[in-house]
This record gives C-alpha cells, sequence and structure tokens, in this order.
C-alpha cells in the first residue's frame, strides 16, 4: 500500500462489507486501466457468460479464503447480466477530490489517473444515484504520503500479467500524462514517511485475514466497516477440473443418441 | 380422469408399433406432450451445462423418433434442429464482432480488424482479439436457447395441433382465428416447406442455394399463413368461436374481465423481474390478474356449451408422461443433492464441465416419455402409406 503516493499509483479499494468482510485496500503503481488494476497482486476477476469479462460479476483476492469470489455461485450464478439491485458498482475518485463519481466507463475502458482511488462496492443503485453510494470518503482510502514506502526498490511481486494479445483496445487514451514512477527517490529516503491510517478505523493496518466464511449481511455496513490493506499474493490457483465426467457424460449422450438413431432406423425399414 | 386400462397401465420398454405389440396403439393426449415439453424447456433455462444441454438434445431426439406419428406436422423435427444451429451460429457470430474485451489470462483465438468507435460510444467495440473463452460461452449461451426451441418443436412434432385446439376453455374461442394462426403456424410452416420442396423436386427445381432459397421462402409463408386461415375458417364454420346464447353485455363484460386479467398479469411479471418496482406490482398484481382472467373464461365458457365427438382420453400414460417432465424441471430447480454451481460451468476461467448426478438423471427421466407414452398410431393400417408417398414424391 505504501507504494502509492497522493500523486502516483492508483489505490484499489474493494468493500466486502455485503458479506460482512472489511473494505481492501491495494495498491497499483502502474495500471493501464481498471480491469488491471482489479486484476492484479492477488485479485481476480469474473465476467459473465452473457457479457464476457469486461462485465465485473464476482471480485475475489487471494489473501481472502484462498481467492474466493464474491458472489458466490450459490448467490449468483453470473450467467445473464446481474440486476441493478445487486451488482459490483465501480466509483472513482479524482486526485485530491474527496466525493465519488460513478464510473461512466467499464473497468476495461477506464484508465485509472495517478494518485486516484477506484472504489468498488457490492449492492444496489437507482438512476438519481441516491441509492448505493459508498459509505467511506475517498480521503479515507486514498494514499497520503508524498513519497512511496516500504520495499520501493524491488517490486512487490514479480508475477506478471501475460502481455494483452495484438490489436486489443484499451480504450480511450487517459486524459492526464503519467507521471514518472517515484521509486528512485523514494529510495532515497532512508526516513520512511509513516502513512496516516484512515481516520474512520484507528487499527487499519494489515490485519489477519477472516478465515470464516463471509455470509451476506441483511443491512448495509455500518460507518464503522473496518479498512484492511490488501498485501499484493500471487494469483490464487485456478483448478481446470477433471476430464472424467465429460467422458462419462459423453458416452451417455452417444447412448441415447444411438437409441434415438437406432429407434430411427427401425421406423424406416418397417 | 385416472381410470386406465390394463393394456395401457402394462409397464413395457422399447416399441412396437404393430398390433401384435402389448400395447395398444394410440395417439397421446396433445396437452401432456406440452405439459412435458414445456417442463422440459424450462429446467433447460436452469443451465448452461453443455453436457447436460447436449443430453437434453439427445432425449429429445430420442423421444421424438420414437414416438411421432406420421402426419406431416410430424416430420418437422429437423427444421426445428436447423433452427436452433442457426441461433448458435448467430450468437457465435456477435460474440465475436461485437468483441467483450478480452483478459490477458484468455486463449487467444484470433483477431478481427478493429474498427474504431468514438469516445463517446466507446461501450461498444466493433471487432479485435477473440478469445477462446468468448466463443465457447456464446456457444453454450446459445445451445440453451437453442434446446428450449426445440423442446417447443419437439411438442409441435409429437402433439397434433388440431386436436390441441379443442381443449381451448370456451371463452377464448371469442378470439377464434387468432388463437387457431397462433398456434397451427409453426406446424403449419412445416408443411408448408415439405410441400414446396417437394412441388420443386418434381419440377425438377434448383433446391440448393441462394435463388431456391427466395423461390421456397415466399411460397412457404404466403401457404402457411393461407391454411392457418382455412383452418380458421373450417373451424369457425363448425362452430368454432361461435358467441352461443351470449348476450351483448355479458360478452362485453366477459371481454373486460379477460383484458383487465391480462393486464394485471403483466403488470405483476413485470413487478417479479424488476426487484426496484413497488411491491404491490409483483405477486398480488398477478394473482389479481389470475383471478380476473378465470373469472372471464368461466362467464364467457358458461355461455357456450359444446360436446366433443370422441375426446381424447386422459390416462395413466398421460399422467407419467406429463409427470415425467414436470418432476424433471422441479429436481433441477429444487438444488437437492448437486451444487448449485454445476449447472453453469465456470467459462472465465476454463474449466472441464461436471456432470451432477440428480440433474442427469432428471434430464434422463423426461426421456423415459420415450416408453412410457403408447405407440403412435400407424397412419395407416392397410397400406404403408409412407412407402407409397415415397413413391408419389420421385
Amino acid at each position: 500500500m505504501g507504494r502509492c503516493t497522493t500523486t502516483s499509483g492508483a489505490v484499489l479499494a474493494v468493500d466486502f462489507s455485503h458479506w460482512g468482510g472489511p473494505v481492501y485496500r491495494s495498491c497499483g503503481t502502474t495500471p493501464t486501466t481498471g480491469y488491471e488494476l482489479l486484476n492484479q497482486g492477488g485479485w481476480r476477476t469474473t465476467g459473465t457468460g452473457h457479457d464476457g469479462p469486461a462485465f465485473i460479476c464476482r471480485i475475489g483476492y487471494s489473501g481472502q479464503q484462498g481467492g474466493k469470489q464474491y458472489p458466490t455461485p450459490q448467490q449468483d450464478d453470473c450467467v445473464l447480466t446481474p440486476p441493478a439491485s445487486a451488482y459490483w458498482s465501480y466509483w472513482h475518485a479524482d486526485p485530491g477530490a474527496n466525493s465519488w463519481e460513478y464510473s461512466q466507463l467499464g473497468a476495461m475502458l477506464y484508465k485509472p489517473k495517478p494518485g486516484s482511488v477506484d472504489l468498488w462496492i457490492f449492492g444496489g443503485t437507482n438512476i438519481e444515484g441516491t441509492k448505493g453510494r459508498p459509505k467511506l470518503t475517498p480521503d479515507q482510502l486514498r494514499a497520503h504520503n508524498t513519497k512511496a514506502t516500504g520495499k520501493v526498490g524491488t517490486p512487490a511481486s514479480t508475477d506478471r500479467a501475460p502481455d494483452l494479445p495484438p490489436g486489443t483496445d484499451t480504450g480511450p487514451k487517459a486524459p492526464e500524462p503519467k507521471k514518472p514512477k517515484p521509486a528512485k527517490s523514494a529510495s532515497a529516503s532512508p526516513k520512511p514517511s509513516k502513512s496516516p491510517t484512515p481516520s474512520a478505523s484507528p487499527s487499519a493496518s494489515t490485519s489477519p485475514s477472516p478465515t470464516a466464511a463471509l455470509t451476506p449481511t441483511q443491512s448495509g455496513p455500518a460507518a464503522g466497516t473496518k479498512v484492511v490493506d490488501a498485501a499484493p499474493a500471487a494469483d490464487a490457483k485456478t483448478d481446470a477440473g477433471s476430464l472424467v465426467p465429460v467422458l462419462v457424460g459423453g458416452s451417455l449422450i452417444v447412448l441415447v443418441g444411438g437409441a434415438a438413431l437406432y429407434a430411427k432406423r427401425r421406423r424406416r425399414t418397417e | 380422469m385416472s381410470r386406465t386400462t390394463p393394456v395401457a397401465a402394462m409397464p413395457m420398454s422399447g416399441h412396437t408399433p404393430d398390433t401384435g405389440g402389448r400395447r395398444l396403439p394410440r395417439v397421446l393426449h396433445p396437452v401432456a406432450w406440452w405439459i412435458w415439453a414445456l417442463a422440459l424447456a424450462t429446467a433447460v433455462s436452469r443451465t448452461n451445462n453443455p453436457l447436460l444441454l447436449f443430453l437434453v438434445l439427445a432425449v429429445l431426439g430420442y423421444v421424438v423418433t420414437a414416438r411421432r406419428t406420421e402426419a406431416p406436422w410430424a416430420r418437422g423435427f429437423k427444421y426445428y434442429l436447423y433452427l436452433a444451429l442457426t441461433v448458435v451460429a448467430i450468437r457465435v457470430l456477435f460474440r465475436a464482432v461485437f468483441a467483450t474485451g478480452i483478459t490477458p489470462h484468455d486463449h487467444f483465438l484470433f483477431s478481427l480488424p478493429h474498427i474504431p468507435t468514438p469516445d463517446w460510444y466507446a461501450g461498444i467495440q466493433l471487432g479485435g482479439p477473440v478469445s477462446l473463452e468468448a466463443l465457447l460461452s456464446a456457444a453454450t449461451d446459445g445451445l440453451r436457447l437453442a434446446c428450449m426451441l426445440c423442446c417447443i418443436g419437439a411438442a409441435n412434432t409429437l402433439a397434433n395441433p388440431k386436436r390441441a385446439l379443442r381443449v381451448l376453455p370456451g371463452a377464448l374461442h371469442e378470439l377464434g382465428v387468432a388463437v387457431t394462426v397462433a398456434i397451427s403456424v409453426a406446424p403449419q410452416l412445416v408443411q408448408s416447406v415439405q410441400r414446396v420442396a417437394r412441388a420443386r423436386r418434381l419440377r425438377a427445381g434448383r433446391n440448393k442455394g441462394l435463388k431456391a432459397l427466395r423461390g421456397i421462402v415466399v411460397p412457404v409463408l404466403e401457404d402457411a399463413l393461407e391454411r392457418s386461415l382455412r383452418l380458421a375458417a373450417g373451424m369457425d364454420s363448425r362452430g368454432y368461436g361461435r358467441a352461443g346464447t351470449a348476450t351483448r353485455s355479458s360478452r362485453r363484460i366477459t371481454g373486460a374481465l379477460m383484458l383487465l386479467g391480462m393486464c394485471g398479469l403483466c403488470a405483476g411479471a413485470y413487478g417479479l423481474l424488476d426487484a426496484t418496482t413497488p411491491t404491490f406490482l409483483g405477486l398480488p398484481a398477478m394473482a389479481v390478474g389470475a383471478v380476473l382472467c378465470v373469472a372471464g373464461l368461466r362467464l364467457g365458457g358458461r355461455r357456450v356449451s359444446r360436446t366433443t365427438y370422441r375426446p381424447d382420453p386422459w390416462l395413466l400414460p398421460e399422467w407419467a408422461v406429463a409427470g415425467a417432465g414436470v418432476l424433471s424441471a422441479v429436481l433441477l430447480f429444487s438444488n437437492v443433492g448437486y451444487n448449485a454451481a454445476e449447472l453453469n460451468p465456470s467459462i472465465y476461467p476454463l474449466s472441464w464441465p461436471t456432470l451432477p448426478l440428480v440433474p442427469t438423471f432428471a434430464i434422463l427421466l423426461a426421456g423415459s416419455a420415450g416408453f412410457l407414452a403408447p405407440p403412435p398410431t400407424p397412419p395407416n393400417p392397410i397400406a404403408p402409406r409412407q412407402r407409397a408417398e415415397k413413391a408419389e414424391a420421385t
């Protein structure tokens, strides 16, 4: 988290309070799109079958329950576009601004500005913009240090996302030019300035991630939602499953299909 | 209703349409087939698992070949299969052209030329890289719709559309022509395609290519509508859609009740599907609409007294077929004995689909209609009509 400053990197915050979890906060030093910011350092998303990966249907963090993604398949099957009453809404706060702005672009098209905050909240919104607004302010989440802290000289993770395929449209250009990386100047300063913790939660330092499964809470999050810094982590392992059910199912289909063909031949010869 | 004949109740597997079989061949009640097919379509709407979807297609194919009659509309299942294939193809094509984005984790397949769109139109992309995941998800999505189409096609193939019209409630007879055209247009289309194709074959016309398509499509549409209207007129002349002794005011009340009831049903469906509407628009509106509709039907039906010549019986096989369909839908919606996630295997990231036991059993149960139903009546016991028609056609 210390790698983001007021003028560099983009802060990603994901609110799991719908399931009784904390608000996780992490830093992307060089995100090109909001999607990439949400798919790095152990974060992973799932799209819908209908809209593809660009519609964020599930979000998971490998530091929380081994990367279990929310909402769970029991809560939303992510086949069709989720309803406006229960989806991950996407909010931005520009550098310095202390108000949230509902994203007008999808995660794959939006380019976070250096020093900005991206927030994902699960819940419902309405067209008037009165419902489902974030309860936390951008100042509670953004980086306040002017210089990067921590092990800034080395990358947090050597795991790099594979390159995008050729011809990928990453959307309109970001309005502001990218600031140079602060890594050099930061590594020269011996005294790392302690970044102020968010005012809403005094104990916002890295706390152990909850181990119990998160369950949906009926009431919305209170003002005292815990903000937890999510350390960059390796991607959660995904399981491709086994081929056996496919073979069994395939033979079953061939069996029934064979019965159909047999019935057809019998009809013909009668 | 539940009176059974010993012959019909005898359990039997296999299919012996000849008279030497243990069961008397007869035509199943059309409503039983419709309930079976609609229930199976409902079950299909729940899953995106390609294994289950292909199993549904195989089961439909088996039941249709085993239990269809030799009537003209009963030979049209392959047209519904073509339609299903078109649906899948269109879905995949649209997903490839209107790119939905590609992530670094996806399997890149090929790239289409990208057409840039202005910033204010950034939500839609034309062309660009296409991933295996995108095509697979489009294909399974299309396959689900295709399966539902094939369920309706199976009902149209298995059930006699003209006999299905008889069970409509008396009040709907007011809408005689519209109802007849609506119910019989798909089977009539299939028949027309067959007739026009045969006529072209007889005249040594081309059967393939774009030119032939134009020569087929226009006559087919014309023929299908004409035949539906002729059927409606024929039914009209036999007293179908007759107002009976209903007075003008009672007919108006019936119409008003039906219209209000339908509005209530529509509002109820909207309220149930849209979570942001006030609660009174959901179930209560639907219930009120249903009550109004039933009242309208009862009021309208009271005035029209009809007798049926040789009514279709509803015996044990009808219960069994309809029950098998409904039970399969209930099992797929019950979430008992399997993980609901198995019905929708993950595509992002790609994983092999699993074969959950209970849904598989439910679909096979629906397939048991293939031997729960009695064998269909042979079209003409004296002469093998299929041969005669073949000889006629060539």
